[in-house]
């Protein structure tokens, strides 16, 4: 058994070999210029800490079947044979001491992409049966309700029908709606579980007249903390599907960062030219909003001090680094930078699935200190965050490190700033009991 | 024949071998599948790869060369000097006749690479990272570039040391491929590689995305 593990991790390990991750595998000089753009190195400053000593496992291996020095003398080149003890050490070092955050990729005087061979790990780990039971049940409960729609949707459409009602109560505008399913539409709108990331969004469009409409499956793709391209490649599909069959000109993917990334980045690369929708974040939306001024904004509204943590996905994977910015400098009075920010900022510490595993809780604690030493820095009383992994990271940060602090979402500070006619104080009760009910929700699933 | 041609020819079968080794790693990459990316662009890829190959490497560009400046200059100035040093010996059949100041200039540069590499090579075994990231062949690369570039300096100040210069030169030449200083090949995939990722998402460089 042992040895099918480790044959078909080897097998593995052959057929990902393309460009790309054969440089990542050879170019490293261990020059260790890298450390202290990892967070856990910051947090823990050990050589294992290092991105290119973490990356070190992998070489080991790829140097003992690929390299001619290495098969005469391993310990020249400190190569290794792959091993079952290996393959743990893999899948520990893949799912729990790398947030494929690439902070160290854009410090590496080589450019040197080692989240690719993290990730490459976490294929191999994945394929190998070593990976985090509970992400692998997380994917699937996706993939099966994928699989047939019709099973939740009555379920969905009553939830809905309940914020349509604190919808129009905030909004002012009695045929105010949160649509599902409309065919046509120009934007589909892909929310996250729980009314937190709809109904302010929903405000938001239904304010500035948007042709719009929710998708009825959850943008999150628990398929890519795998490593596991085929299943990412499932739950990305089922939107795929239904933004084809409305006929959207755009996928809007809510406050998560790898949900932008996978719909953004690597889904068209999936479905190639079938592939012909737009896909952005709602954060760009909200940007464009704010440059055309469609929105009517009190910036007073959020008079505290505020702060942006990036998100790794949004902004160094992504490159929505100014918009989140635009939209804050439109709704808030106090705003100031997190040092060091844009693609120098540190990850929160709970991405690439961290946040989902409860074993990975003090590990996840120990590596945002870097994050809650910076947050504790800036003075800020409030931390904005367009991903739903960071918030639930910084909360969690904000109890054990005693910050202090508020975390939001972008788009409820848009709404708090919005001169609405309808109730705020409705609408901030309920998001704030929406927020709760989700959190638990999370709580309770993991 | 003399000991001066037998090194000398010793020298070119070396350099031979490390084309010859050196291209069947290029060929064998080549034939490796390279992704697409067919995700349409946010900011220019152009502008991310030639920020990469150009400012992107620059020591204030990125806080890790900030922070390490002395060992990335260091660095920096070794590989300068390697290069400088590969193209002497190339030429060097043919660099009899330089005129003494212009041998003197290209001493001191080479020296100055070999000094480089060997503080290197202290730092490596002194510091704890560096230790504990090293394996013998990274001592063992450093070395013989290192002493490629001192046996070089003394060759440009004394003719006479022109055997031990190509001695050194062959086993260096021999070991590029087999070793870490195979690296030198993969190193401008990795900036194309990470200069595309950068500017096709509109992460780098900054002027793409207006003020900051």
């Amino acid at each position: 058994m042992s040895v099918n593990k480790v044959d078909t991790a080897l097998e593995m390990l052959n057929k990902q070999l393309n460009q790309p991750i054969t440089t990542a595998l050879e170019v490293c000089a261990r020059c260790g210029i890298c450390a202290e753009a990892c967070h856990y190195y910051v947090a823990e400053p050990k050589p294992e800490n290092i991105p290119a000593a973490r990356a070190e496992s992998l070489r080991q291996v790829y140097r003992s079947e690929h390299d001619f020095v290495s098969s005469i003398f391993p310990a020249w080149t400190g190569a290794e044979r792959l091993s079952e003890e290996k393959l743990a050490e893999w899948a520990d070092t893949a799912f729990l001491k790398c947030t494929l955050c690439y902070r160290c990729m854009v410090n590496c005087p080589m450019g040197l992409d080692t989240p690719l061979l993290m990730s490459t790990l976490r294929t191999i780990a994945t394929a190998t049966g070593n990976a985090p039971e509970l992400l692998e049940m997380l994917a699937d409960a996706a993939i099966e309700k994928g699989k047939d729609p019709e099973m939740f949707l009555d379920f969905f459409r009553d939830s809905i029908e309940d914020m349509e009602k604190e919808l129009r109560v905030l909004t002012g505008i009695p045929i105010a709606s949160i649509p599902l399913q409309k065919q046509g539409a120009k934007k589909l709108y892909v929310a996250l579980s729980g009314a937190h990331t709809i109904l302010p969004v929903a405000a938001i469009f239904e304010t500035v007249g948007e042709d719009w409409t929710l998708s009825i499956y959850e943008a999150s793709n628990y398929g890519i903390f795998l490593g596991d391209a085929s299943r990412a490649k499932t739950i990305a599909k089922r939107i795929f599907d239904e933004a084809k069959s409305l006929g959207v000109e755009e996928i809007v993917i809510s406050e998560c960062g790898h949900a932008y990334y996978v719909m953004r980045w690597l889904a068209p690369n999936w479905f190639g030219d079938e592939f012909t929708f737009r896909v952005r974040s709602i954060v760009e939306v909200l940007a464009e909003y704010v440059q055309s001024g469609r929105l009517n904004l009190d910036a007073s509204a959020n008079p505290e001090p505020i702060t942006y943590h990036d998100s790794c996905n949004l902004g160094r994977k992504g490159g929505v680094l100014e918009e989140p910015r635009i939209v804050l400098g439109a709704v808030t009075t106090n705003f100031r930078e997190l040092t060091p920010n844009r693609e120098e900022a540190y990850c929160c510490g709970g991405g690439a699935g961290l946040v989902a595993l409860p074993e990975a809780y003090d590990i996840r604690m120990s590596a945002g200190k870097p994050k809650a030493d910076q947050v504790k820095r800036s003075g800020a009383q409030v931390v904005v965050a367009a991903c739903e992994n960071c918030r639930l990271q910084l909360g969690d940060l904000n109890g054990y490190y005693g910050l202090g602090v508020g975390v939001t979402a972008l788009a409820d500070l848009v709404v708090k700033a919005m001169r609405l006619p309808g109730d705020k104080a409705t609408m901030e009760n309920f998001m704030t009991t929406k927020a709760t009910e989700t959190a638990e929700k999370t709580i309770d699933k993991v | 024949m003399s000991f001066i041609v037998t090194t000398q020819i010793l020298v070119a079968l070396a350099l031979i071998f490390a084309v010859f080794a050196f291209s069947q790693r290029l060929q064998a990459f080549s034939k490796l599948s390279r992704p697409v990316d067919k995700a349409s662009p946010k900011g220019s890829l152009q502008s991310g790869v030639l920020y990469a190959y150009t400012l992107g490497m620059a020591p204030w560009s990125k806080e890790s060369t900030r922070l390490h400046a002395v060992a990335y200059l260091r660095g920096v100035a070794f590989h300068v000097g390697i290069f400088l040093g590969l193209f002497l010996l190339v030429t060097s059949p043919w660099l009899g006749s330089l005129p003494q100041g212009a041998r003197m200039i290209l001493a001191i540069c080479t020296a100055l690479g070999a000094l480089f590499g060997f503080s290197g090579l202290i730092a490596r075994s002194m510091e704890p990272n560096l230790k504990a990231l090293s394996t013998r062949d990274d001592y063992f690369a450093v070395s013989i570039v290192s002493l490629f570039l001192a046996s070089e300096a003394l060759w440009l100040l004394l003719p006479q040391a022109q055997i031990l210069f190509y001695l050194v030169s062959a086993a260096m030449l021999v070991y590029a491929p087999l070793g870490k200083i195979r690296h030198c090949i993969y190193f401008a995939y990795s900036r194309l590689f990470y200069g595309k990722f950068i500017g096709s998402r509109a992460v780098l460089p900054h002027t793409q995305q207006g003020a900051r």
